[in-house]
Parts: C-alpha cells; sequence; structure tokens
C-alpha cells in the first residue's frame, strides 16, 4: 500500500513540469509553429529561478526575472522564426544548446557544477491542503506538493477554456489551419503566433522553476533531461488538445514515478530503468500516429507531420 | 555557370558575416568578464591554425565532425530531422570500444576493420528504428530520434557501469581497446592518424553521391518539396530509409573511429560536450549541406574547440565560451539575414512561412 501511495504521489510530481511544458507549448503546435525550444526554455526557467533564489532569497523576485527571461528567449524565437522567417527547428536547436551554454558558463564562472541553495528543506514549498490532507490515502497522495505543481493541474481547464472559449484560442487555431485566410479576414497573424509562442515561455519558465527550485533547490546542467522533447511527444500524440495531451503527460509522469520506485527492487539493473519513460513515450507516439493516419487516404509524407 | 560561382560566393560571404557577428557577440561577454576580447580571439585561433602540430591536431579533431556533419546533412537537406546522430556516434564508439578489446587476438588490420564495420552497422540499426517508425507508424522522425538518445544513453550508461566496466580504471569506463586495434599516430608530435584518410575517402565518395548521383539529386528533390517529389513518382518512403541508413551508418563510423584513433575506451565522456553528433549540425548548417563546405567547417569549428582549452589555460575566459558562440552561430544560420543572397538551403522554407 505505501508502494502505490508513493508511486501515485511521485507521478503527480513527476507530470506537473512536463504538463506546464505541453500546455505552453499546445498554442505554437495549433498555431502550426513548431517550438522545439521548449527544453531550453525549462533549462532556462530551472536555472534562473535556483539562481536569483540563491542571491535574493525573495520568492517575487525569483518569479518574475524566471519569467522575464524566459519570455526573452520566446521573443528571439519569434523573432528570427516568425518576423524574420527562419527555419524554427535551426532556431529551437539553437536555443537549446544556448540555454545550456549559458547555465554552463555561469556555473564555471561560479567555480562550481552546480548551485545548491544553502539550508534548503524539501518541505520548505510544500503546500498542505488543510482539509484534503487529513482523508487517509488520497490526502497522502494529494497533499503536499509544491505550489506550482497544483497551479500546473488547475491550468489544464484553464488553458482548456482559454483555447476553445475565446477570441484568442480560436484565432490561434484558425491562423494554424489556414494562414492565408486567417489573413485574409484581417487577423494579425503574426501577433497571433507571437502570442502562442510567448505562452510557452512562460509555461515553460513555471516547469523549470517548479523542477529545480521547488522540489529540490538545487541544479545541474541538463537536469531537463529531455522533458521539453517529451513535452513535444505528449503534444504530437494529444494533437494539441490541452486535456489529452496533458493525460499523455501525466503517462509519461507514471512511467517515470514507476521507474523511480521500483528500481528499489532492482537492484544493479536500476539504471536501466531510466530509459523506459522513453521508450513508452516513443511507443504511444508511433501508436497515436498511426491511429491519426490509418483514417486518412492522404497519399505520401509531409514534412514534420 | 557565372551565376554559379556568384552564388557561391555570395553564400560564403553571408556565412562569414554570420559567424563574425557570433564572435562580436561573444567578445562583448568575455568584455564583460574582464578580458581582452581580441587578445583571447588570438589565442584562441593561434596554436590551432598558425603551429603546424596545432593544425595537424585541427584536422585530428576535424575527422569525427565531418562524418557527422555529412550525417546530418543528408537528411536534414532531404528535410528529415535526424537528430540520432550522436545516438549511432555513441552506440558505434560503444561497439568499437568493446570488439577492439575483446577480439586482441586478432591481427591489426582485420580488427580494425571488424571493429569500423560493426560501429558503423550498429549506428544503422539505430537509425533504422526511427525510419522504420516514421515509415509504418508516421511517427515524427524528430521526436523519436530525440527520445531515443535519452534511452540509448541511459543503457550505455548501464552497461560501462556494470557488464562492461573495467574495475582497474579508476574511473567508470570499458576496458581500453587492444594496441592493434588503435590508429597509429603518422606525423610526429601530432594526433592525426591514418583513419583521417579514411575519412577523406568517405567525404569524396558522399561527394560524388550528393552531386553527381540520383540519390544526390532524390535528396535536393525531397529538400526542395517533399509532395511534389512524392508525385513525379519518387517513393519517398524508401529513400527516407536509405537516407536514415546512410546517415546511421556515418553516425557510428564516426564514433568507431573517434573510439580507435582518439579515446581507446568509453567513458561517459566519450563524445564530450556538447557532442560530436550536435557539432556535426553546426558544421552542416554552417557547410550548408554541401560536402566541401562541410570540410571547411569542420576544420574551423574542430580549430575553436582545441583553441578552446587553450583559452580556459591561458585566460580567466571559461571554454564554455565557445559553445555560447556555436548556439549563436547555429541561431543566425537559422535566418536568411540578405534577403537578396539567394542560398539554396532556405528557399524552400522562406516561400513556405
Amino acid at each position: 500500500m505505501q508502494l502505490l501511495i508513493s508511486i501515485l504521489y511521485d507521478c503527480i510530481y513527476h507530470s506537473a513540469p512536463i504538463i506546464l511544458c505541453v500546455l505552453g507549448g499546445i498554442f505554437a503546435y495549433k498555431a502550426n509553429v513548431l517550438n522545439i525550444a521548449l527544453e531550453g526554455m525549462m533549462l532556462n526557467g530551472a536555472f534562473i529561478s535556483v539562481l536569483v533564489y540563491y542571491y535574493t532569497q525573495n520568492m517575487v523576485i525569483v518569479l518574475v526575472l524566471t519569467i522575464i527571461t524566459t519570455v526573452l528567449y520566446g521573443l528571439i524565437f519569434s523573432y528570427f522564426g516568425i518576423t524574420l522567417r527562419g527555419n524554427v527547428i535551426v532556431i529551437g536547436l539553437a536555443l537549446n544548446m544556448a540555454a545550456a551554454a549559458i547555465a554552463g558558463f555561469v556555473l564555471v564562472l561560479m567555480h562550481s557544477s552546480h548551485i545548491i541553495i544553502p539550508d534548503f528543506s524539501v518541505n520548505e514549498f510544500k503546500v498542505n491542503i488543510p482539509l484534503v490532507g487529513k482523508i487517509p490515502v488520497l490526502g497522502e497522495i494529494i497533499s503536499g506538493h509544491p505550489p506550482i505543481t497544483y497551479i500546473s493541474f488547475i491550468l489544464i481547464f484553464l488553458i482548456y477554456i482559454l483555447m476553445y472559449k475565446t477570441k484568442f484560442g480560436v484565432y490561434v487555431r484558425v491562423v494554424g489551419e489556414n494562414e492565408e485566410a486567417a489573413r485574409a479576414v484581417g487577423i494579425h497573424t503574426d501577433f497571433y503566433k507571437y502570442g502562442a509562442v510567448l505562452i510557452g515561455s512562460v509555461g515553460c519558465g513555471l516547469a523549470g522553476m517548479n523542477l529545480s527550485l521547488e522540489r529540490m533547490g538545487l541544479f545541474t546542467n541538463n537536469m531537463t533531461a529531455g522533458r521539453g522533447f517529451i513535452a513535444i511527444a505528449a503534444i504530437y500524440c494529444g494533437q494539441g488538445d490541452p486535456v489529452i495531451s496533458s493525460f499523455y503527460a501525466i503517462l509519461f509522469g507514471l512511467a517515470r514515478s514507476l521507474s523511480v520506485n521500483l528500481s528499489i527492487y532492482a537492484g544493479n539493473a536500476a539504471r536501466l530503468f531510466d530509459c523506459i519513460p522513453y521508450i513508452i513515450m516513443v511507443g504511444v507516439l508511433s501508436f497515436a500516429s498511426f491511429m491519426k493516419h490509418k483514417s486518412v487516404r492522404e497519399r505520401g509524407f509531409k514534412v514534420n507531420e | 555557370m557565372n551565376g554559379k560561382i556568384e552564388e557561391t560566393v555570395k553564400a560564403v560571404l553571408n556565412r562569414i558575416v554570420l559567424v563574425l557577428l557570433a564572435f562580436i557577440i561573444g567578445g562583448i561577454v568575455i568584455f564583460f568578464i574582464g578580458e581582452n576580447p581580441l587578445n583571447v580571439y588570438y589565442i584562441l585561433f593561434k596554436k590551432s591554425f598558425f603551429t603546424t602540430t596545432g593544425f595537424l591536431n585541427t584536422l585530428h579533431y576535424a575527422g569525427p565532425m565531418i562524418l557527422t556533419g555529412l550525417a546530418i546533412a543528408i537528411t536534414f537537406k532531404a528535410n528529415i530531422y535526424n537528430m540520432g546522430v550522436e545516438g549511432s556516434l555513441l552506440s558505434g564508439g560503444f561497439i568499437a570500444g568493446i570488439l577492439g578489446a575483446q577480439l586482441s587476438c586478432l591481427p591489426s588490420v582485420p580488427l580494425k576493420i571488424i571493429c569500423l564495420i560493426a560501429a558503423a552497422l550498429l549506428g544503422m540499426g539505430y537509425a533504422w528504428i526511427a525510419a522504420v517508425l516514421k515509415i509504418k507508424f508516421r511517427a515524427n522522425e524528430m521526436v523519436v530520434t530525440l527520445m531515443l538518445n535519452y534511452a540509448l544513453a541511459k543503457v550505455l550508461e548501464y552497461l560501462t557501469t556494470s557488464v562492461f566496466r573495467d574495475l582497474n580504471a579508476g574511473y567508470v569506463s570499458t576496458k581500453i581497446v587492444s594496441n592493434q586495434a588503435v590508429f597509429l599516430r603518422i606525423f610526429g608530435r601530432s594526433r592525426l592518424t591514418v583513419f583521417f584518410f579514411v575519412i577523406l575517402v568517405i567525404l569524396g565518395f558522399f561527394y560524388i553521391l550528393m552531386k553527381k548521383s540520383k540519390q544526390g539529386y532524390v535528396i535536393t528533390a525531397m529538400g526542395n518539396n517533399f509532395e511534389f517529389a512524392e508525385a513525379t513518382g519518387m517513393n519517398v518512403g524508401k529513400n527516407i530509409m536509405i537516407l536514415m541508413l546512410l546517415s546511421g551508418a556515418l553516425g557510428g563510423l564516426a564514433g568507431g573511429g573517434w573510439m580507435l584513433e582518439d579515446q581507446y575506451r568509453y567513458t561517459l565522456s566519450f563524445s564530450g560536450s556538447p557532442g560530436l553528433g550536435w557539432d556535426g549540425m553546426l558544421i552542416a548548417l554552417l557547410g550548408g549541406h554541401d560536402p566541401v563546405g562541410i570540410f571547411i567547417a569542420a576544420v574551423f569549428y574542430a580549430g575553436l574547440k582545441t583553441g578552446a582549452d587553450s583559452i580556459n589555460m591561458y585566460t580567466n575566459v571559461p571554454k564554455e565560451i565557445v559553445a555560447l558562440i556555436q548556439s549563436m552561430i547555429v541561431l543566425f544560420l537559422a535566418v536568411q539575414f540578405f534577403q537578396k543572397y539567394k542560398i539554396p538551403l532556405f528557399k524552400k522554407r522562406a516561400k513556405e512561412a
């Protein structure tokens, strides 16, 4: 029983950053801008949040600076990819490299391979929900997560509303589906593309903050370990629908949680468990893509379908 | 013909401007650290390009990057985003290291050939997974290869730390390859080996493949317009498979060669940071997906990398500055800054967007 509780708790714990990334990324996906810089933006969020907290210990400054810097990444991405019409895949890869390079550069200047926040306790950011926390099993699973984890789950529904019930969401989808038509009826397509990418940056910034600062109070380079790409895979699997894509993100969280919790019993082969989540995502993506194209009678391949 | 030369010159000029721009940004960062940028850049380039041994070493380091650059170029040029070159390189290096250590009874030449062929095959097998998923299931090859890279890295990490670990080494690594498997150094104190000439032969082969053969034309056609290529009767699925396998083989070979000519044992930092496969991406883009361009770009970038160690030694600037400059170069290369200079590489994207 204790194992099951800890698996489900960890599932929520590991899902949160990916859900945030997914929720941020789906707008760019719907606007037909392939944003693979999610990984770099998340890394930047993780890095800046720990760095700023290390020097200031002030959550407001941390939040503001984390979001400003990740939005900066989004602006660079948008300017090069949308305004200058560059190859978005190459730009995304460049930004991923840049985020890792900047973090590595600053770490060397600090003469350290990581930043650890002194006197940090894992319980520092944990929120215990008053009534729910008292319920036996359920309370243990749901209560005691950092705030951004809760925000991520609440955001699934807010983003759903933003995507399907507001003018912004509708316009973003129109721009993605048929840009010429959108322009013809007078929609500023670039404006909505910028908006879509920037929402993604905010999501990734929060995801990074959740990953490094709130959960562990430390930053090491490459700590995002491909979560941004997993988010992209989840978006592809769910075809940009907030609820379905988030479901795939939670699936990855579950795979990760299983691999972490079961590796205790695996002895030497424990390291091998780490690759399971990635392989599961490849399988799921293949299956989802197959189902999507099964009924389509269209011939041939498309770039980046 | 004249127009063609003019276009090439423009493309070259365009790239030089972008590289300079990246260096200027790097210079500003160096300035803020409190060092003289010009002095740092002088140290960066002096040893790797203006001394004989240094230049031969630069060529040595350029070797695997020429191969990974080619591996990326033949897929990227055809609009297939194979990010698995890094994975192919790691798996190729790993298998070459294991075989080189285990089959120590074999004589020199057959052993090397076996190691390299195994490396190429494993690299190919790795790329095959993504190719099959792309063709049969329509899974996005970019996402799949990126994920598989992480999975593969974990598997190799496990194998290196458990089954194949050399317990006599003070750090995590596999057994050192036997002497017969090692490519010997041929020019005095420099690290350059015979394998570099193997690489040049491969480069020549790909020059012919990409410029003169039917396959090369298919690559260009797929790069210009995927759907049109299919509509004119090219079997795009089959070509995706061929290109992915070629790309994987090149990646594996790069890894195998790097093992036998430089590393001699598989460690967790075999490919360095950010990894020779990722360097290949910069090289392919900087070289305009053209074999000659790739050669020049690889030598230039290898010089940058070896020079980075010098600036680490003689100045206060961390060598990570080179990674920063690298990402800036890639970023700028994504964009056609000068619209009137029509660079074939990005023509299609620009029209589409």
